[in-house]
């Protein structure tokens, strides 16, 4: 575990010596060793905080966290006895299979849900409800679509009282940030699903919150956008310097991204695996150490959605090797090689 | 066509006048004001009545869609009287108002207001949680939120609601006016048929006709489009 490099600060190339594969994926044991690890240090001191500027006290804090639903089936365990503490500035993915609670506790953290067990807190003290403090990115379109671009990015600001003047400065300045000030006023309509996303992060970042929580924010955009928005969300990210709390399925997308990056598993939804990835930044999605790396989580997730298949499917469904489906002139495939 | 129906002389003409009697029957009630009159009263009154329904009714809406006690009271009780054409009212109102203004204006009141009501409660429990959701994540609280995310939120549906409500309003308003009512559109139209003068009946028509839809045109439809624009529903 002493191998890694800490490199961070983004324009840095990537460290010479690269990290062995075995660094990247630790043996299960290990990876459990240092699960528990962490999860010990944590309570008692922060040991090499992922950012320097970090405070002694963790920004957010989620001791024991449960939230359980009842459906008609009967109670159903969406998250349980989650612990993890964040650092300020820090990029945290949470990776998981759908259904496993992921979204319940950015729900959580933003003040929308309660936990039924558990304390959520944020600079130590516990969360009662939303907060400008805590700003969400959803998947789908929050934009208003009754305001302008401007107006969307204006509205924290004004609920926070603050004069048409300086508002509309603030809220230029953050369109600037995202490179739409010439749709600044267009409506939401008028723009592309990637477009939407930019207005949305403008108008999280103008309330000037502590902390970004986005859920799955570029799930629904096409592989050419999302890739744009990372390296745009990385830059922006080292410029503000606001600690993110990045839900996703996408491992790739929670490599690319994250400082650290959380593995949930399904029924109940825990914390399966902790991952730090200290590599420089910009990170691409196309970074080879990543794929390997993501491979990693990858397997891992396999698990999870075939554990969550056989629970939904039919009995008959199994996993395994599926075999080629094959044309009779495929038979010879390879032997001109 | 109309002219030479009339001109064949199939039906006297007392009873089917031609248009160019009904259009000097305009001319002569625009030019002796008994016409301009007629239309102010009638403007002046569903314009108070109209915004008092307009008024309660969102309030109401609001009220039902947020309380869940008014829901169950108020809101059952609404959808009964909407099946109450609004007419009916007008023998109560005499008897609360007694013969005068008040009492039509109650009446075209009573005749908008319950959709408007419905309209607003159906457009606020359709509102989109996420919208409300990344509202409140924005630090709108309470009535804040509520004018400057919910209410927003339901416009297309409370637009439709009072689209309807005028229109109910302005029957209501005419069908007051023709059974009691002093200066007034139903008034002329009643004028009319007592002086067995058919022109002015169908004159007084025609007006009744163009207001309601210069109403729809020039208000209604166009507060809808620019709306429907703005949420992208439709191509600009």
């Amino acid at each position: 575990m002493n191998g890694r490099r800490v490199t961070f600060g983004g324009t840095q190339p990537p460290p010479q010596e690269m990290p062995t594969h075995s660094d990247l994926e630790p043996e299960p044991t290990s990876s459990q060793s240092l699960l528990t690890d962490r999860r010990s240090f944590s309570q008692a001191v922060v040991i090499a905080p992922p950012n320097p500027v970090a405070a002694p006290e963790s920004k957010l804090t989620l001791r024991n966290v449960c939230k359980n639903f009842h459906t008609k089936t009967g109670k159903f365990n969406a998250v349980q006895d989650i612990n993890v503490e964040v650092q300020a500035g820090e990029f945290l993915c949470i990776v998981g299979p759908s259904g496993c609670g992921k979204s319940t506790l950015l729900n959580i953290i933003a003040g929308l849900e309660k936990p039924d067990e558990g304390q959520a807190l944020v600079n130590g003290r516990p969360i009662v409800g939303p907060g400008t403090d805590r700003v969400v990115i959803f998947q789908e379109l929050a934009l208003f679509p009754w305001l302008t671009v401007l107006k969307n990015v204006e509205f924290g600001l004004r609920m926070k009282g603050v004069g048409k003047r300086e508002r509309e400065e603030k809220a230029l300045h953050f369109l600037k940030m995202v490179h739409l000030t010439r749709f600044s006023r267009c409506y939401v309509h008028e723009l592309s699903g990637g477009m939407k996303q930019r207005v949305a992060l403008a108008r999280a970042l103008a309330i000037d919150p502590e902390i970004l929580l986005m859920d799955e924010p570029f799930a629904a955009l096409d592989a050419q956008t999302r890739d744009i928005l990372h390296e745009e969300l990385q830059e922006i990210w080292a410029a503000t310097r606001k600690t993110i709390v990045f839900v996703t399925h996408n491992v790739r997308e929670a490599a690319c991204l994250g400082d650290r990056v959380l593995v949930f598993s399904t029924h109940p939804g825990r914390i399966k695996r902790e991952i730090e990835i200290r590599y420089a930044r910009p990170r691409r999605l196309e970074d080879p150490n990543l794929v390997a790396f993501s491979k990693s989580i990858v397997a891992e997730l396999k698990a999870e959605v075939e554990k969550v298949a056989q629970e939904e499917l039919d009995y008959d469904w199994r996993t395994g090797e599926k075999k080629p489906v094959l044309r009779p002139r495929d038979h010879d495939v390879g032997s001109g090689i | 066509m109309w002219e030479v129906a009339s001109r064949a002389g199939i039906w006297p003409r007392f009873l089917f006048p031609s248009p160019t009697e009904v259009l000097q029957t305009l001319a002569e009630g625009f030019a002796d004001r008994t016409f301009v009159f007629g239309v102010l009263a009638s403007l002046r009154r569903i314009f108070l009545g109209y915004a008092i329904s307009l008024l309660l009714g969102v309030l109401l809406g609001l009220a039902i869609s947020r309380n869940r006690l008014i829901a169950e009271t108020l809101g059952s009780l609404i959808l009964g009287l909407q099946t109450l054409p609004s007419i009916c009212w007008l023998p109560l109102a005499l008897l609360w108002f007694g013969l005068n203004e008040s009492a039509i204006v109650f009446v075209v009141v009573m005749g908008a207001l319950l959709s408007i009501t419905s309209a607003t409660e159906s457009g606020i429990k359709n509102a989109p949680p996420l919208l409300i959701k990344a509202g409140q994540n924005m630090g709108a609280t309470g009535g804040r939120l509520l004018i400057e995310v919910v209410v927003p939120a339901a416009l297309p549906s409370i637009l439709s609601g009072m689209k309807q409500g005028w229109s109910f309003a302005w029957r209501s308003l005419m069908a007051g006016e023709l059974l009691y009512g002093s200066v007034g559109l139903g008034n002329l139209l009643t004028v009319g048929r007592e002086l067995n003068d058919m022109s002015q009946v169908v004159a007084v028509m025609l007006i009744i006709v163009v207001i309601g839809l210069a109403a729809d045109y020039l208000v209604f439809s166009r507060l809808e489009r620019t709306m429907r624009r703005r949420w992208g529903f439709e191509a600009s």
